[in-house]
Formats: structure tokens, C-alpha cells, sequence
């Protein structure tokens, strides 16, 4: 924990001195936090290609409001909020250029998860839970993508998503429930 | 992918200047207090004072407007949180948001009702909910046009929610000089015309909050 505080710590200080013009600043950012946001868009995007685009998007986009930043508040809910961004901007073009794919969730990490987690069987079809994931609301698939994929606590995302513990919780075991019943339909249809 | 494309950081290098952060957006709303004021004696001054505004007395009259006014700053602080990345309202908070604004007109109107009853003639009734729906819209374009001025550089995840905090705040702003100008305190006429134009601004800043962010999204390909 104290650790994490630390590292929270960084980030402020970090992004304090890239608002100051320090350069070696946002490169450190950049790799503190890329890692993360590229699972954080694996929960919408399958292509690795396309995912690192969105990711160095993000930053494009929080160069550019980079002054919205408000020390010393934590850096992560403001670049994942910025990333939020970019992805509802990513949907939206996509379904404007009329693309024939839908934008999946990275079949290795949450299939393999989602199969350990629900305990349905090994042959689970990656496909269906990527379609279960999509249909899932942003915010649930983001809560148990977080918990169930990326392994952080309740508590921590809900100091990322700016949220209360119990709503944490919640938006995890919701989207569980509700992947349960649609794997559930996958399976029998 | 541990290093920033050279793309990303030859842009991020050819813009590097020093920026000051915002400061926090309940005093940024506060930038809104001369034109609060501005429209809550500019409205009744250009359009006229109400004709029973005795019957009301100072603190009905005038003090009720500030503290509708003030509510509106409140309402434009919680607009430009909204619009920082990640800082988004807690549902409660909007829940709370709207409801009071809404409470707190209609605790407005019937006070003014009760101090100072007005009824209206029958064939006038249509004629001036549509007028002062119009003079109420006009009055409020001022103040969203300067929320959105203030808005402009920031980067809200939710648009029209943010747009429509915003509009509601330029409304309760417009409206509190509004009531210093119109003598009608029937409440089917207030909630009509008066909450009429507060909606349609909120429509409008919702509508132009979505079409900057949209906007923007375009420029920066």
C-alpha cells in the first residue's frame, strides 16, 4: 500500500514537472503508466496494433489538456479518465466507418480468466466471452476487467475509477452475474 | 511498448511550453460573479422592473434573485468539475445537484407567489409564456457563452452532462434577474416560460458541449 503511495507520489511529481515543460518527465510518465493503459484498452480492443495506437492517443490527448491536471490530486483517475476518452472516440469512429468486426476483448487474458472465474468448462468459446464482454455497460466491463484480468483490489479501483469501495464491488459482481447468464446462453444456443 | 512513439514525442516536444495548472473549478466558477451580477440588475434594467416588486420587499425580491444567482455559480463549479478528466460527479452528487436547483425554484416561486400573487388574464396567458420564455432564453445565451468559454480546454467524459450542468447554471443565473422583470408569479407560468428557457439551455449546452468535444476529436486527427 505504502508502496502504491509512492508511486502515486512520483506520478504528482512527475506530471508536475511535464506541466513545468520537462520533457524527461512525461517520458517517465509514459512509461509508468503505458503498461496500464494498454490492458485497460485490451478489455474493448483485440488488436495489439490498434491498442498501442489508442495508448499513444491517450497521450497525444493528455499533452493537449495537460493543464486540466490539478496537483496534488492522484494522476491515474485523470489519464484514465482521458483514456476513457479516447476509447468512447474510438467507438464512435469505428461505428462510423461501418467496420464489419467488432472491437474485441483480448481473447488470452479474459477468456483464461473468465473461464478460472466462473468455472464453466475449459472449451469455453473466447469468442463468446468477448461477445458477453461488449455487451456488458462500460462501466461493469471496466470494474471486473480490472479485478478479474488485471488483479487489482476493490480498492484500488475504486481509487481509479473515483468510485466508492461498495461500487466497486458491485459493477464487478454485476458483470459477473450478468456474464454468467449470457455465457450461460452461448452455451445452450 | 515502453517508449513513446518518435511521433508522439516529436509533438509533445514542439509543444512543451510551461502551462499553469487550472485552479480548482469552484473558483474558476467564481470568474462568473460580475456577469451573475451583471444580469441580475442588467435584466430588470433593460427590460424594466416588476411592477409589484413592493409587495415583495428587499430581501424577497432582491436577496431571493442573489441566492438563486449564487446557486447558479454553484451549479456552473459543478459543470467544470464535471468537465476535468476523471473527476466526474458521483450520481448522489448530480442526484443532489439537480434536485436542489430544482427545489430551490420552486421554493422560489412560491414564495413570490405567496408575497406577491399576480393572476393572469386568460387571453394574455399564451402569449406571455411565450414571451418571456423568449426574453429568459435570450437573457441566459450571455452566461452559457461564457461557461463555454470557460469549459473550452477541458476534456469532460461525459458531454452532455457536463453541457447540461453547464446551461442549468446559465439558467438559474439569467432566471434570478428574470424574476426582478417579470410580475407573474403564477406557478404554471413560471415553470412554463422561466423553467421552460432554463431547459432549453441545458438542451443547448448539452448539445454544444457534444458538438466541442466532437469538435475537437476532429482537429486533433
Amino acid at each position: 500500500m505504502s508502496d502504491e503511495r509512492d508511486l502515486d507520489g512520483e506520478l504528482v511529481a512527475e506530471m508536475v514537472a511535464y506541466q513545468a515543460g520537462d520533457l524527461e518527465a512525461f517520458q517517465c510518465l509514459f512509461r509508468t503508466l503505458a503498461a496500464e493503459l494498454g490492458r485497460f484498452f485490451a478489455a474493448t480492443v483485440r488488436d495489439v496494433s490498434q491498442r498501442d495506437d489508442l495508448v499513444q492517443e491517450t497521450f497525444l490527448a493528455l499533452h493537449r489538456v495537460r493543464q486540466t491536471y490539478l496537483p496534488p490530486l492522484p494522476v491515474r483517475p485523470w489519464v484514465f479518465g482521458i483514456a476513457r476518452n479516447v476509447e468512447r472516440r474510438h467507438r464512435r469512429s469505428w461505428r462510423r466507418r461501418g467496420a464489419h468486426e467488432m472491437p474485441l476483448v483480448d481473447g488470452a487474458e479474459a477468456a483464461e480468466t473468465a473461464e478460472a472465474s466462473s468455472g464453466s468448462s475449459p472449451s469455453l468459446d473466447r469468442r463468446d466471452l468477448a461477445s458477453a464482454l461488449r455487451r456488458l455497460p462500460a462501466s461493469r466491463r471496466e470494474a471486473w476487467v480490472l479485478h478479474h484480468v488485471h488483479g487489482l483490489s476493490f480498492a484500488e479501483i475504486a481509487a481509479r475509477l473515483r468510485i466508492g469501495l461498495d461500487a466497486a464491488k458491485l459493477r464487478s459482481s454485476r458483470a459477473m452475474i450478468a456474464l454468467r447468464a449470457l455465457l450461460g446462453e452461448a452455451r445452450r444456443g | 511498448m515502453a517508449e513513446p512513439s518518435p511521433r508522439l514525442l516529436e509533438a509533445v516536444a514542439r509543444d512543451l511550453r510551461p502551462v499553469r495548472p487550472l485552479v480548482a473549478p469552484w473558483r474558476r466558477a467564481l470568474v462568473l460573479l460580475p456577469l451573475g451580477f451583471l444580469l441580475l440588475v442588467g435584466v430588470p434594467w433593460f427590460w424594466g422592473i416588476r411592477k409589484n416588486i413592493s409587495e415583495l420587499g428587499m430581501w424577497l425580491a432582491w436577496g431571493l434573485s442573489a441566492l438563486q444567482a449564487l446557486a447558479g455559480l454553484a451549479v456552473v463549479g459543478a459543470a467544470l468539475r464535471e468537465g476535468v478528466p476523471g473527476r466526474k460527479l458521483t450520481p448522489a452528487a448530480l442526484a443532489v445537484t439537480l434536485a436542489s436547483s430544482a427545489a430551490l425554484l420552486g421554493i422560489i416561486t412560491w414564495v413570490t407567489a405567496q408575497y406577491a400573487p399576480v393572476v393572469v388574464r386568460p387571453e394574455v396567458r399564451v402569449r406571455w409564456v411565450w414571451e418571456c420564455l423568449g426574453i429568459a432564453t435570450i437573457s441566459g445565451i450571455p452566461a452559457l457563452a461564457a461557461v463555454a468559454w470557460l469549459a473550452w480546454r477541458l476534456l469532460p467524459n461525459r458531454p452532455w452532462i457536463a453541457g447540461a450542468l453547464a446551461g442549468l447554471g446559465a439558467g438559474l443565473m439569467a432566471d434570478a434577474g428574470m424574476r426582478l422583470f417579470c410580475w407573474v408569479s403564477e406557478p404554471e407560468h413560471v415553470a412554463l416560460s422561466h423553467g421552460g428557457a432554463i431547459l432549453i439551455l441545458m438542451v443547448a449546452g448539452a448539445f454544444l458541449s457534444r458538438f466541442a468535444e466532437a469538435w475537437k476529436s476532429w482537429r486533433g486527427r
